[in-house]
């Protein structure tokens, strides 16, 4: 077990020396790694941000109901009539026209150009409305609810608020699953270009492993440095890769950050996320070592072949 | 027991004809054997099949009661570690140190730190290369890089030693330098076996010569000394 131990500090020590010793070159392919693992993890980042954003608007239940521009009041007493009496409703509340007009006019005093559009209309444009809480979430039931609603007669239209939501979220699916192939097509450029490197890194030691193989050296020795390679390799490409998207996440959320005050949201991506960093640190230690084992195995067996026929 | 037997070995390359043809001979433990013969007699090859890195085409090779023409792949490395392998190319690696060229046998046989340390310098004592322990083996003199193939050969205290034309680059006074060093591993017990194709330069202490012809072993006891075969 000792034996073990200290051959496995042998073996990294030796590696990481020998990383050291080529410093650029092992800076550059950790950068591939780097950027490789960095794009699908972002676009997930931003996908997953829009899906938490579209779960929670779905959970809504609400339905806005516009009556026509020349509802009487007699009309507009029937539906609440109607409304009232449906158990389908929870409940729900009468916006007037003039009410709205007036809660448009005071909101957008502070804004000039706002306002001065506002100014510049000579009737208001707003219809009458009823906001209405559904009962139920399901969203077969909403529906049947949205479409008995804008049967009533003198109701313009009914919107389903979720609804909306729903076909951002169906769209964001297809995104994830666009991230997943990409991000599988990415690990398989990974898998080639760390087991090149590593063979490459093996042609470079070739003596070395002929002669320990001619002492006595067993496959698993001259592995071992090869596979710590690759292990490390991908160690390295994943801090990379999550040092780029700290940087990125930061700077767009200062972006975001402007953007959403305007719209007085407090929309942003988290800059730490624990899961998809420790994914991303898995898969990228498991993509280099599968890697250099595969490379590694080809070429100590042709080695072991060559001294066979030599 | 013998510690090295051969029995009606052949040993045939893909596309050429038989290298060695139905040899027999044993070796016991802490004999001086000289393998000798033209070039292309087949002594590297004899060696191999002694060091296992080559397996005979047909034939009983026995290392230490071992077979070792039906061992298995995965026991092979412990048998070379019986070994120690000095090669006319020395087969130094020159990215290295004369210090991490010795240790890498022990670290092969899970030996590390202090031990290994003090280990290697013994070794690179007995052939009189402690001082350049630091030193690159390019910076070093052909004899003094067949020296420390030795010391890298004998670090791991193997019971075979197993030279091939150890001394076959190497002027006469050099030659007999190195010829000392074995000869002095072998005073200890250590069984040597070396392949050289000039048989003049052969120790006065030689017990016995295994003489290679086209594939076909004549054997001569040349020396006084007696042995048991």
């Amino acid at each position: 077990m000792r034996n073990w131990l200290n051959h496995q500090l042998q073996a990294s020590i030796l590696t990481l020396s020998r990383m050291r010793d080529n410093l650029l070159s092992t800076f550059m392919i950790g950068l591939v790694i780097g950027v490789a693992m960095c794009l699908p993890s972002l676009f997930y980042l931003g996908v997953d941000s829009l899906n938490k954003f579209t779960d929670h608007m779905q959970s809504e239940t609400e339905i806005s109901l516009f009556l026509k521009q020349d509802t009487n009041k007699s009309t507009i007493a029937e539906i609440d009539q109607l409304l009232a009496k449906d158990p389908a409703i929870k409940q729900y509340h009468f916006v007037s026209k003039d009410f709205a007009w007036q809660q448009l006019q005071a909101r957008s005093e502070g804004d000039g150009e706002v306002g001065n559009i506002i100014g510049q209309l000579d009737k208001n444009p707003l219809p009458d409305a009823f906001f209405i809480q559904a009962g139920s979430t399901e969203p077969t039931a909403l529906e049947q609810l949205k479409n008995k609603l804008s049967d009533i007669p003198g109701v313009e239209q009914a919107i389903l608020n979720s609804e909306w939501a729903k076909r951002l979220s169906t769209l964001l699916d297809l995104g994830k699953k666009i991230i997943l192939f990409t991000a599988m097509l990415l690990a398989v450029v990974l898998l080639v270009i760390i087991g090149n490197t590593v063979r490459m890194q093996i042609l470079t030691q070739k003596e070395e492993i002929e002669v320990s193989y001619l002492i006595g050296a067993t496959k698993n020795f001259i592995r071992t440095p090869f596979l710590y390679a690759g292990v490390f390799y991908g160690l390295f490409g994943a801090m990379i890769a999550i040092l780029l998207m700290g940087g990125i996440i930061q700077t767009f959320n200062l972006t975001i950050h402007e953007l959403s005050e305007l719209y007085s949201s407090d929309f942003s991506l988290k800059l730490f996320n624990g899961k998809l960093y420790l994914t991303v640190i898995i898969s990228a230690v498991l993509i280099g070592w599968i890697g250099s084992y595969v490379a590694v195995n080809r070429a100590i067996s042709s080695i072991a072949q060559d001294q066979h026929n030599s | 027991m013998s510690l090295i037997q051969f029995d009606q070995v052949t040993k045939r390359y893909p596309g050429s004809d038989e290298v060695l043809k139905k040899i027999s001979f044993s070796i016991e433990a802490g004999e001086f054997v000289f393998v000798t013969g033209h070039s292309g007699a087949g002594k590297s090859t004899l060696l191999k099949l002694i060091a296992a890195t080559e397996l005979s085409t047909s034939g009983t090779v026995l290392i230490a009661n071992q077979n070792a023409s039906q061992i298995k792949v995965s026991a092979i490395p412990f048998l070379r570690r019986r070994f120690g392998l000095i090669f006319q190319d020395h087969k130094l690696l020159y990215d290295r140190n004369c210090f991490e060229n010795v240790i890498l046998p022990l670290h092969i046989n899970g030996i590390f730190g202090q031990e290994a340390a003090k280990r290697v310098r013994a070794a690179l004592d007995k052939v009189g290369l402690l001082h350049k322990e630091k030193a690159m083996p390019i910076t070093l003199s052909g004899g003094e890089q067949q020296r420390l193939a030795i010391a890298r050969a004998v670090v791991s205290r193997p019971s075979i030693l197993i030279a091939d034309e150890p001394t076959g680059n190497l002027d006469s006074n050099y030659a007999a330098e190195i010829m000392a060093i074995f000869d002095a591993f072998n005073q200890v017990g250590v069984t040597v076996i070396m392949a050289t194709h000039d048989a003049l330069g052969l120790s006065a202490q030689q017990s016995r010569v295994l003489r290679l012809n086209q594939g076909r072993l004549s054997e001569s006891p040349s020396s006084t000394q007696g042995h048991a075969s």
